[in-house]
């Protein structure tokens, strides 16, 4: 046998062990008569254990023909088939990637179910595979209430979390929208290694510090510590150590190679979950077999004896003592059903290899944008309603006002026309946000619709990707655009990727808001003051809004909340802060950047951009701050060229409709951009490229972003930045050319 | 060689017809003690043998009506089933449509076959002196057996409507059980194609809610002890496998009794099933006759099974090389 080919050689054990009776003796005192459990279910988890470790075998048989595209199994972790009975399949599961066992024995609560061809599929990555059409080997299933899971740097558990904050949260909202049952639970599984990661740590914080204030997260965090991160050991205490005494959380330990003891600790978690709505920590302890995946050789980082010390531990041993002891089995009916599993693996597998794959950009693409569970936005609220909820302010509404009280309006009527719809964030509920955008919201709609969360960027945003699983549109808030980064993850490699990877079965609506860019007159510095778009840039599948009136800011925010709402999208809503407050535009107190809040029913389409002025010497193409520049430039250089000119804002900055803008620039053949955010990677960047190619006629396009630096404080606050000055020597310099 | 591994499909009732006359005669060897046993019960109960039966003219009310033919279907099922010759097949999982299932349970080895023969002739007699409700079916898929979607959202729209159940999913068809008004009405709601809608002589509306006095009955007069568990896996209207160490008798006779009689029988799910967690090399339709040859072919088609999009291709297949095999068609038993 060989030194490296593990595979084989735990095989041969399996084998040659169970008939000579050579097994690992038992670690706990757990007896399966003294368990109201019947033979059968032992059987049938064992018969889960042994199908998902021939996937593992005949996966890596396949890779090395170069059919099958991962190899990372779960073998050692086979106790995991238990969580897959005791946990109702309505209970929603994040699973960690060694799940196989899980998904199997969960398929079995539910008829007409075939999880080894559809795994297989996705070994294959065949676009018949029911979950990603191919796109990755994800467990997965909509009917499982499993949400497709990548799960390699724990970003799943914010969301997790989110999830089961928003089953009871709909219970007391009696959303109807919802779905999951109200005493469904949800379910998290992550290795020791990734309960390292800040994610997991952010999830893990946010549960306790809900459940510490008596708020309901029914959630079992199960941590399948098999002792090594890749090739980094994880100290035999450290998990129960870090997790055992903390404040807010249900820990229990089990022996993740006895299916007694797994059985018995996972229906007392169950138990305490289910009535106590709080979290609960469920470490098993278990082992890790043939390495990491299929191309790691575990005895560069192992010794041979420590590697054959696991095996000896091979769960399955583990199982066929108990089936041999407690006369579940015998030893031949054990290797008789070894083998026939074997046979049928490996057939549904090679059957598997012959299934189409993905072959063009197109059809990879077509789930970057998709929803299979497409919705209509519901009615306007009445007159009456609104007037209700509005009280005095109501009176107000007719009256022209700055960009963050018509925002804040939009707010109440979406807030009152959509009951699915939260808004949380930091400061957001009594305080009415930093800049009073959400004032009055929370006496409005109350705490349970309008609440603060606490200040974890990660976790909010988790968050709402948590309450989109149970029929929410949430509304989040990040305090401020800095503020996003240390979250990025959750929209790029969770929000935006669910769809993709899904094939719209399960989408993650959502608006974020969020307040940013510069010229806030000197306060703040950098971390008030952001000027950069281009973490959105490159994420497939965003919106990507950034009004620059009030007027806009409204419609714009209808929009999105019904794109969210109807096609399950993921919109980023970008309020320039220094434009929150403003009232003016080319003189003191002239009021014209004040409007009046828009009837109800209008919105600005997504993509679609508007223009000011109609000439055709210049054509400013701009955004946000830009845009309010941009037109005091305008009125400046038309005076002093006596030449008329252009000036679009985007509005939206994803998607961009490159040739609608082609069309309205006409015949004009001068370009400026101007683009208030660091000139490397801003979306000005972008718009030169597109325009540049997809123009019929040559143009004369000038950039003029900012410059690549952080914003200082005081008086030097716009010194990097494009001011109405700077844009009209641009212009006129474009003009003389 | 390598044995070839192959699902067993069991035919339900409607299987014996006119042109499956003499079936036993011709087909029946290699189980005549256990079709001689067979007529000796029935001839103790007062019924005509199966032998008899099997050679007598076909008269519908004689053959079809329900203590006669599941008998008579039965038995020749099982010896079909005793043909097959183990030492070049696999048997990797048994299936049945409707009364089928019984033989499934047989062949599968959850059920003696004597026992098999007592429950499927206490289950066929229970409606000897009246007929609960009546059985209807309807063709959902176009010329080239692809689901017509619109047309089966319609008939699901317009049977819930007329307060009739959806009995059973066959493949290409829908059976539709319900009392004799609800799909009398259905019968002039339906567009018409060919002969159908077409109600289904002598057959009761199996796998309804109005059979739930048939499942009591039944839990009285069948023995549980009678159920085991298979040795081969079993694989039942809902499309659940049965495997042969994990499954529990109780459970198997609750859904025998209870679950099966009252809900719908989806076979469709069943077939479905079978190819895509054992992927047999064939599949095997036992007799008598060939009724089953259409749904699985359409099951096959709706999955994209072997890559077949259309009739077209799946006769093709079966021309070059069948992929399924009807022991019920003289051609096609030949190449067993």
């Amino acid at each position: 046998m060989s030194l490296f080919n593990r595979a084989e050689v735990i095989d041969q054990n399996f084998t040659r062990w169970v008939e000579s009776g050579n097994l690992p003796e038992a670690k706990s005192e757990q007896k399966l008569s003294k368990n109201d459990i019947l033979k059968t279910d032992y059987i049938s988890l064992f018969e889960s254990q042994v199908i998902s470790r021939h996937m593992d075998f005949h996966a890596r048989k396949l890779k090395d023909r170069g059919e099958c595209f991962y190899t990372i199994g779960s073998s050692g972790h086979e106790g995991n088939a238990v969580f897959g009975r005791i946990f109702s399949h309505k209970d929603m599961a994040f699973l960690h990637y060694r799940s196989a066992p899980f998904f199997l024995e969960r398929a079995k609560q539910i008829p007409n179910s075939t999880p080894i061809y559809d795994m297989a599929l996705s070994f294959m990555a065949s676009s018949e595979d029911p979950i990603s059409g191919g796109r990755h080997k994800v467990i997965g299933s909509e009917d499982l209430f499993i949400p497709p899971q990548t799960s390699t740097i724990a970003s799943h558990l914010p969301k997790a979390v989110g999830t089961a904050f928003a089953i009871d949260r709909a219970k007391d909202l009696n959303l109807s929208e919802s779905k999951l049952d109200n005493s469904s639970i949800v379910i998290c599984s992550f290795g020791d290694a990734s309960a390292n990661h800040a994610t997991a740590l952010s999830a893990f914080n946010t549960a306790c510090w809900i459940s510490s204030q008596g708020g309901h997260v029914p959630i079992i965090f199960i941590c399948e510590d098999n002792g090594t991160g890749i090739s980094v050991p994880t100290e035999e205490e450290w998990i129960e150590n870090n997790f055992s005494n903390r404040y807010g959380l249900e820990y229990l330990k089990v022996d993740g190679l006895d299916l007694v003891d797994l059985i018995v600790k996972s229906k007392k978690a169950e138990k305490i979950c289910r009535v106590n709505r709080g979290p609960v920590f469920l470490h098993m302890k278990t082992i890790r077999l043939m390495g990491h995946a299929g191309s790691d050789i575990e005895v560069g980082y192992k010794s041979l004896k420590e590697i054959e010390e696991d095996e000896k531990n091979d769960p399955l041993l583990h199982s066929a003592r108990i089936m041999i002891e407690n006369n579940c089995l015998t030893k031949k009916e054990i290797l008789s059903l070894y083998e026939q599993k074997r046979k049928q693996v490996g057939k549904v597998f090679e059957y598997a290899t012959f299934r189409p794959k993905l072959k063009k950009a197109n059809e990879v693409m077509s789930s970057i944008i998709s929803n299979k569970h497409i919705r209509s936005r519901p009615n306007y609220p009445s007159l009456g309603k609104r007037e209700k909820v509005f009280e005095k302010e109501f009176n107000r509404i007719s009256i022209p006002q700055h960009m963050g009280k018509l925002i804040n309006y939009a707010l109440t009527d979406i807030l009152l026309q959509y009951p699915n719809t939260v808004v949380f964030g930091e400061d957001v509920a009594q305080k009415g946000g930093v800049y009073h955008v959400t004032a009055d919201l929370y006496k409005q709609f109350g705490i349970r619709r309008v609440f603060n969360s606490p200040l974890d960027e990660t976790s909010i945003i988790g968050f709402g990707l948590g309450l989109g699983h149970n029929g929410f549109v949430p509304i989040p808030e990040i305090q401020f655009l800095a503020y996003l980064h240390n979250a990025e993850d959750q929209l790029r490699g969770e929000a935006a990727t669910l769809p993709f990877f899904s094939e719209g079965r399960f989408t993650n609506p959502m608006v974020l808001r969020i307040p940013g860019l510069a010229y806030q007159k000197g306060f703040g510095g950098h971390f008030h003051n952001d000027n950069s778009l281009t973490i959105f840039r490159d994420i497939p599948g965003l919106i990507l809004a950034v009004p620059s009136n009030g007027a806009d800011a409204a419609k714009m925010l209808r929009t999105s909340v019904r794109e969210a709402y109807e096609n399950g999208r993921v919109v980023i809503f970008i309020e320039p802060i220094a434009l929150y407050m403003t009232r003016d535009l080319y003189t003191e107190k002239d009021g014209k950047w004040l409007n009046v809040y828009p009837d109800i029913k209008e919105e600005v389409a997504v993509g679609e951009f508007m223009t000011y002025g109609n000439g055709r010497s210049l054509t400013i193409i701009t955004y946000g701050n830009g845009l309010y520049l941009s037109l005091k430039a305008k009125k400046a250089i038309e005076s002093k060229t006596k030449k008329k000119i252009k000036v679009i804002d985007l509005r939206w900055l994803a998607p961009i409709n490159i040739p609608k803008i082609i069309a309205s620039i006409g015949r004009c053949n001068k370009i400026l951009i101007v683009d208030e955010c660091r000139r490397t990677g801003c979306h000005g960047e972008n718009i030169y490229l597109k325009l540049s190619q997809n123009s019929n006629k040559k143009l004369n396009i000038k950039l003029h972003a900012s410059e690549d630096s952080f914003i200082p404080l005081g008086e030097s606050a716009t010194a990097t930045l494009p001011s109405e000055e700077s844009i009209i020597n641009s212009a006129l310099d474009l003009l003389s050319e | 060689m390598s044995k070839k591994r192959i699902v067993v499909i069991c035919p339900g009732r409607g299987s014996y017809t006119r042109e499956t006359s003499n079936y036993l005669k011709e087909y029946g060897a290699p189980a005549n003690k256990s079709i001689q046993w067979m007529d000796d019960q029935r001839e103790t109960q007062g019924l005509l043998s199966l032998t008899n039966l099997d050679r007598q003219n076909f008269k519908a009310r004689t053959h079809m009506v329900g203590e006669n033919a599941s008998s008579l279907i039965y038995a020749c099922s099982f010896s079909d089933f005793m043909s097959i010759d183990r030492t070049k097949y696999e048997i990797v999982s048994v299936l049945g449509n409707s009364m089928g299932w019984y033989t499934a349970l047989v062949l599968s080895g959850a059920v003696s076959w004597e026992n098999g023969f007592h429950l499927i002739n206490t289950m066929g007699s229970m409606m000897k002196d009246e007929l609960i409700g009546a059985q209807m079916i309807y063709p959902i898929v176009d010329d080239e057996w692809n689901i017509d979607q619109n047309m089966k959202d319609l008939v699901m729209s317009e049977l819930t409507n007329a307060g009739a159940y959806l009995s059973i999913n066959l493949g290409g068809f829908i059976v539709i059980g319900g009392d004799k008004s609800a799909l009398k009405k259905l019968s002039k709601i339906l567009p018409v194609k060919d002969k159908y809608p077409l109600i289904i002589p002598y057959h009761g509306a199996f796998h309804t809610p109005l059979l739930e006095s048939i499942s009591q009955s039944a839990r009285k007069l069948i023995d549980p002890s009678i159920f085991n568990k298979p040795s081969i896996p079993l694989i039942d209207g809902t499309g659940k496998v049965w495997s042969p160490y994990a499954s529990d008798p109780n459970q198997i006779m609750e859904y025998t009794l209870g679950h099966q009689v009252q809900n719908t029988y989806d076979f469709t799910s069943s077939v479905t099933v079978a190819l895509k967690e054992f992927c047999p090399d064939k599949v095997l339709l036992l007799g008598p006759g060939n009724s089953l040859g259409a749904p699985v072919g359409q099951t096959l088609i709706g999955n994209n099974w072997l890559s077949l999009k259309s009739k077209q291709e799946f006769s093709n297949r079966q021309l070059a090389d069948p992929f399924m095999i009807s022991m019920g068609l003289r051609d096609q038993r030949k190449m067993l």
